[in-house]
């Protein structure tokens, strides 16, 4: 009886917490959990006729196709190694990117910077690929129009797979960069401001009160940030690679092919729904062990950061 | 505790920004099946229609906005209503990413679906028939339901096609005519001055010649602007083609490379696969070498995706490939607006060596969806849709003097200032159009009635047209065939290896390696049993009979 109005007591205390919290809660319910008993159909032959559950079970056969495909590691690499770097890089230049912001004193530039970073954001990726096709095509883009112009010789950039991956780099950068920076530049705003005031009548200057102030009150964040974003490390940005490479350009495969375009690709005209989940579940679960593993790391190091 | 507070300020953060997103994610509308359930009705005697049903039609294409077709469905659902107490409405599968889309919306189980759009070489029909999205349909059934449609199916003996383990499955749009065989379009103006007799190209390496000439005398020309992006396989396959008797099992092709799986006309009963064996596919990634160090694309064409055939109406590509219905449908009307005195021709895939198939019958064709809720219903209206003048019209062309006239000899036309980029009615109806009711379109090429006879006069029956693959079985080993095949043709197709042989080589051990035998060999058994249960293969011309050529003929003008 005690321990019931206990429980009563504290959803009565928090029910303004507990109801911000609801939209998330049913939104991963309905879309995350529901259909979780889904991923059946990757172990199965998949027919209309029978629905999900009483297709014929046929074991591991759909991973066969990923592993007998014998791209399976160039894939993992080049999806892991595209993330990382983007997850690496891009937190930092974030973080970067709002102490700037932070230090600019011109509220009117302030904004204004803010914006210009904020904007490509909301450029499509399709839009980026045509973009980028302008720059760099051989016959009439921008780049080679440019070399011709200065007397060089052009560049065949979409039969160089070399560059792509700084291409790639550069132009999720672009886009991505602005918007992550907001969360990083939220979370110094809400650093309790009598502490950097009394730094700065002790006499700190800006790089130390960056350095022993800001810096460690992101820590948090930061590492929050890094585990969600490790878990989605087998989950290439699809629409960038497809629109920024063709799809198609063969040539470029070597050092662009992540897991998604490879599955868009081969997959797209085969129906075939349950070769389909099994790469989803082998990226889920690739994911999976990878979150916990990091989660398990930081727990050793500094439990006070770790997300469970 | 500092830390503690900035921990929960930033999950206090994380979670407000996942609840936008959420909201955000929360838009999308719930599709509920609004079909009625009515039991399977009456045996035998008259047929009740008693209660009012709504049939609903899957169509492919994209839906019109300039509400054309909203109008004409007013007019056609009042006779409808009248004469079957039933009404039409239409779902649309849009362009983008049709594929999945289509194979989702059968995959979805949704009951309100009736009529659905399908065909066996490009709609996945006999996947969707095994995979059980159709219903299979009686003999009896569409006697009783579809009697004119059922009448004509069975004059022209095409319901076996239609069979899937002995039960019906299509309603084919047989008696409908329509070539899409490949081939390229050129200008008969350029070719007659790039040397070529007659400015006809006959030949295959007569296009090398006609490529040639354009790079040499018309600077503002891309001779073939192709948009590789789009074509993948570029025209391989219709080198091929014109240089061997192959020919291509439709619907079960590899990954985005459809022509894949065959036989040799000289050998019916074996499968093969001219991209694994023979020489034609080392002459032809050798040509496209050729092509490509001449300029015939641009340099970046696997990246490129423009339109070839506005810029040839512009005049800014000396080529477009495209199959024989969009030659005389809109290639020479256009052309001839566009670019006076161009003399648009067509080279086709097949023209020196007469490896020219009729058009399949399973090209499109009509299914009853597996949940229809009312599928006598839907069947009585299809008959309407397919065989009453009146419903025909209204349904193919929209509402006479507003969407479209018939002229004094009987010919479609369309009122002044019609545009069909924003005046179209789009209803898309592929289930099953009727030779006997089209209107000859006036805007048409005139020659298309001669040109369709001739093809009908050297094309031979597909022999294949109840070969069901059974895609099942082998579909992880095409998917990996699809990725050796994507890493390969497009750059044999444009050219992009320095070595095209050894390439090839590089490709047909990486094919071997991913399964092609296992494939192959299953595909065979599934020939061997087709032969054992309908003879050998054969292939038919009917040439020389010229009254076949004339039937055809005939009931395409009639209307």
């Amino acid at each position: 009886m005690k321990k019931k109005t206990n429980v009563a007591k504290v959803l009565k205390n928090n029910r303004t917490l507990l109801l911000m919290c609801l939209p998330a809660v049913v939104f991963f319910i309905i879309f995350n959990y529901c259909p979780l008993p889904g991923v059946w159909i990757a172990f199965t032959n998949y027919n209309f006729r029978d629905g999900i559950f009483g297709s014929p079970f046929c074991g591991l056969d759909n991973f066969e196709f990923l592993i007998s495909s014998g791209e399976l590691w160039k894939l993992t690499r080049n999806t892991v190694l595209y993330n990382l770097a983007f997850i690496v890089v891009g937190n930092v230049f974030q973080i970067v990117i709002a102490l700037m912001l932070n230090e600019i004193r011109n509220k009117w530039f302030k904004k204004v910077s803010q914006t210009v970073m904020f904007l490509p954001y909301f450029i499509s990726v399709v839009l980026i690929g045509a973009i980028a096709f302008n720059i760099l095509n051989f016959d009439t883009g921008a780049l080679n129009t440019l070399i011709r112009e200065t007397g060089g010789d052009p560049l065949q950039v979409y039969s160089m797979p070399g560059v792509w991956p700084i291409i790639i780099f550069f132009c999720n950068m672009w886009q991505q960069t602005g918007y992550g920076s907001v969360v990083y530049f939220a979370a110094i705003c809400g650093i309790d401001s009598s502490l950097i005031e009394a730094a700065e009548v002790d006499g700190a200057t800006s790089w130390q009160r960056i350095r022993h102030i800001i810096l460690p009150s992101l820590k948090g964040t930061f590492i929050i940030l890094l585990l969600f974003a490790l878990g989605g490390i087998m989950r290439g940005n699809f629409g960038l690679f497809w629109n920024l490479t063709g799809g198609v350009n063969s040539q470029l495969f070597e050092t662009t092919d992540i897991i998604e375009t490879f599955v868009y690709r081969t997959m797209t005209t085969q129906n075939n729904f349950s070769t389909s989940s099994a790469v989803g579940l082998y990226q889920s679960v690739f994911g999976f062990v990878l979150v916990m593993f990091s989660n398990w790391i930081v727990k050793k190091i500094d439990p006070d950061y770790a997300l469970f | 505790m500092r830390k503690n507070t900035t921990r929960k300020r930033a999950i206090a953060l994380i979670l407000a920004s996942m609840m936008t997103a959420s909201l955000a994610a929360c838009g999308g509308g719930g599709n509920s099946g609004g079909g009625s359930s009515s039991g399977g009705g009456e045996s035998s005697g008259e047929i009740d229609t008693s209660s009012h049903e709504v049939i609903n039609m899957l169509v492919l294409g994209n839906r019109p906005t300039n509400g054309r077709l909203e109008a004409m469905l007013e007019k056609l659902n009042a006779i409808l209503n009248e004469k079957v107490n039933a009404e039409l409405e239409y779902t649309y599968v849009e362009w983008t990413d049709w594929q999945t889309q289509y194979n989702l919306q059968l995959l979805s189980g949704d009951t309100s679906l009736d009529l659905i759009c399908t065909a066996t070489d490009w709609l996945y029909g006999w996947e969707n028939v095994i995979k059980g999205a159709f219903m299979p349909l009686s003999e009896e059934m569409l006697q009783t339901y579809a009697p004119e449609t059922y009448a004509q199916v069975t004059e022209d003996d095409d319901w076996e096609i239609c069979k899937y383990e002995d039960e019906i499955y299509f309603i084919p749009e047989d008696n409908y005519i329509q070539y899409t065989n490949q081939g390229m379009f050129y200008r008969g103006d350029w070719a007659k001055e790039a040397g070529i007799p007659d400015g006809t190209i006959t030949e295959f390496e007569q296009l090398t010649q006609y490529f040639q000439w354009i790079k040499e005398n018309q600077p503002d020309t891309i001779p073939w602007d192709v948009a590789g992006k789009n074509l993948p396989g570029g025209i391989l396959g219709g080198y091929i083609s014109s240089k061997s008797d192959y020919v291509c099992f439709n619907g079960v092709g590899v990954g985005n490379y459809t022509d894949f799986w065959g036989v040799m006309q000289s050998d019916g009963n074996t499968v093969t696969s001219p991209y694994m064996e023979g020489d034609e596919i080392y002459e032809a990634a050798e040509l496209m070498k050729e092509w490509n160090d001449m300029g015939v694309w641009r340099e970046d064409v696997l990246n490129f995706d423009g339109d070839a055939r506005e810029e040839m109406y512009a005049g800014t590509s000396g080529a477009d490939q495209h199959h024989a219905q969009t030659y005389y449908s809109q290639i020479v009307p256009n052309m001839e607006a566009k670019q006076p005195g161009s003399d648009p021709k067509f080279y086709y895939w097949g023209m020196e060596n007469q490896n020219i198939s009729h058009p399949l019958k399973l090209h499109q064709a009509c299914a009853i969806s597996a949940n229809s809720q009312h599928p006598e219903r839907a069947l009585m209206v299809y008959d309407l849709l397919r065989n009453d003048e009146e419903c025909y019209r209204l349904l193919n062309y929209g509402i006479e003097g507003e969407d479209y006239l018939v002229t004094d000899d009987g010919k479609l036309a369309r009122p002044e200032g019609y545009d069909s980029s924003t005046d179209a009615l789009d209803s898309n109806f592929w289930l099953g159009r009727n030779d006997d009711l089209e209107l000859q379109d006036s805007t048409w090429w005139d020659g298309t009635q001669d040109f369709i006879a001739n093809l009908n006069s050297i094309a031979y029956d597909y022999p294949f047209e109840n070969f069901i693959i059974d895609t099942a079985a082998i579909s992880s080993q095409q998917a990996s065939l699809a990725n050796v095949l994507s890493k390969y043709l497009p750059q044999l197709a444009y050219g992009k290896f320095d070595d095209p042989a050894a390439a090839i080589d590089d490709m047909r051990a990486e094919l071997e390696a991913a399964g092609y035998e296992d494939v192959k060999a299953s595909i065979q058994a599934d020939l061997d049993e087709f032969v054992a249960e309908h003879g050998d293969v054969q292939f038919v011309r009917d040439s020389g009979s010229a009254d076949t050529a004339e039937a055809a003929d005939t009931s395409a003008q009639t209307e």
